[in-house]
């Protein structure tokens, strides 16, 4: 695999900025570059040059290079007692609610695999058609691939680990079938969720939001963007909503952002909105 | 020489090794250590309590950008790559696996070698596929200094053998000769 350096990193960022308008010098270095290195590996660019010029000559490319840029969910129920606590402690207590303005706020899809996961968990509390589900992507290609259902086949073997952990009411089975080289996802299940394109800056973010699952996002970005999104989130949240991020993703305390949500669960990564 | 961290990889029949070098460690460290071993994805704790058992330093799976600390040693979490990630911070990835390895051993290894060149020493046990091999040979190719387990000794050779397969290593030590360098940081 090609290795980049910071200077092929620094002019891909400047490159992106002028024609695109998206500035990526928000995102942690390790990573990006990492991705960067996988994108002309998988595109048989060969060398950053011909990155650049992919780029700057072929408009139509940078849709898929940004599917391909941002990193996908790992596989479905990833750290299935998150989503227990979701079930046990959260949409239980919902049930006879009227739920008509709830919203659920996805900020960051590109392979689907958290959306398909609480639309599963919704459907099996019969919730799935009460409440609103916003799920905001960053390329058409993404788009497309959500909801054509596909799925890579190493992920389900995992996915099924974790449906069992999860304790799911019905067969995991139920949701996808197979097919010759992939899975395909019962692409029913988000008949309802709303899509919204956006860029990075998450400035078409919904307003009054009552959950967002924002889980392994922030650790592509660096510090002080990362800040900066909790500030976003705060903003979109309604009264005492609430924010999952990843486990390992810690909203500090002594952080400027410390004074925006309180811990509900630190072992979950379940945080709450502090009123304004 | 002055460096600046320690990096060591392992998989299957490295637990006991890593254990005895951590216990061998005085607190007070010179530098940090970190840990890239892999592990079952869905078991998030017992691991980094039974490294910590005996050791003299503070054991933990680091956040996302946390700072790194001389005298520390951190565990790549489970299902997540641990990356250095610039002004010593770590970085996580939920990245795809490579070499079927989430966390991967070769993944830190080369974000560790590009962040401390000549400054690291990078150490490969006993474990059971080839991570890890590639990740070393960068940390070679960047001056840094290549440790691997005595495959005679080690419990599974594979990956010690792959490491030395790929890169002319510095030393080709046993556990007590990996435990005697480092004392003498």
């Amino acid at each position: 695999m090609i290795e980049l350096g910071i200077v092929d990193i620094r002019e891909i960022i400047r490159l992106i900025k002028n024609q695109y308008d998206i500035d990526f010098s928000t995102f942690a270095l390790t990573s990006f570059k990492y991705r960067l290195e996988h994108i002309i590996a998988k595109n048989n660019l060969t060398s950053p040059e011909n990155l650049y010029r992919k780029l700057t000559d072929h408009r139509e490319f940078f849709d898929t290079f940004i599917h391909q840029l941002f990193v996908p969910s790992t596989e479905m129920f990833r750290d299935p007692s998150v989503w227990r606590w979701l079930r046990e402690e959260y949409f239980s207590n919902m049930v006879n609610e009227d739920l008509i303005n709830f919203k659920i706020w996805l900020p960051y899809c590109v392979s689907g695999g958290e959306l398909y996961t609480i639309c599963i968990l919704l459907q099996e509390l019969k919730l799935l058609n009460r409440v609103k589900i916003i799920a905001t992507i960053f390329s058409d290609t993404s788009l497309e691939f959500i909801r054509s259902g596909e799925y890579p086949l190493k992920k389900i073997e995992i996915s099924v680990e974790n449906y069992t952990r999860f304790q799911g009411a019905g067969e995991f089975n139920d949701y996808y079938k197979l097919e010759q080289y992939a899975v395909r996802r019962d692409a029913s299940l988000i008949k309802n969720v709303e899509f919204i394109k956006d860029d990075i800056n998450f400035n078409m973010a919904p307003r009054n939001v009552k959950l967002i699952l924002m889980r392994n996002v922030m650790i592509y970005f660096n510090p002080t963007y990362q800040e900066n999104v909790l500030y976003k989130m705060h903003n979109t949240l309604s009264g005492s909503g609430n924010l999952l991020v990843g486990l390992k993703e810690l909203i500090k305390q002594n952080q400027n952002s410390h004074n925006l949500f309180e811990t509900v669960d630190i072992n979950e990564s379940i945080y709450k909105k502090k009123p304004n | 020489m002055n460096y600046k961290a320690v990096i060591i990889g392992g998989s299957a029949g490295s637990f006991q090794i890593v254990t005895r070098i951590l216990n061998s460690l005085s607190s007070g460290f010179p530098v940090p250590v970190l840990l890239c071993l892999h592990r079952l994805k869905h078991v998030r704790s017992g691991f980094v309590e039974a490294l910590s058992l005996k050791a003299n330093i503070p054991v933990n799976e680091p956040y996302d950008k946390e700072q790194l600390k001389a005298g520390h040693a951190y565990l790549a979490p489970a299902n997540y790559h641990m990356f250095l990630e610039l002004a010593n911070r770590i970085a996580l990835s939920a990245d795809e696996p490579v070499n079927h390895s989430r966390p991967s051993i070769d993944l830190s290894f080369i974000t560790a070698a590009n962040a401390y060149r000549d400054k690291l020493i990078g150490i490969i046990l006993s474990g059971a596929n080839r991570d890890g091999a590639f990740g070393l040979k960068k940390v070679a190719d960047n001056g840094g200094v290549t440790i691997v387990q005595d495959p005679t000794e080690s419990e599974v050779k594979t990956m010690p053998e792959s490491a030395l397969q790929l890169t002319k290593v510095d030393y080709v030590y046993s556990t007590d000769q990996i435990i005697k360098f480092l004392q003498k940081l």
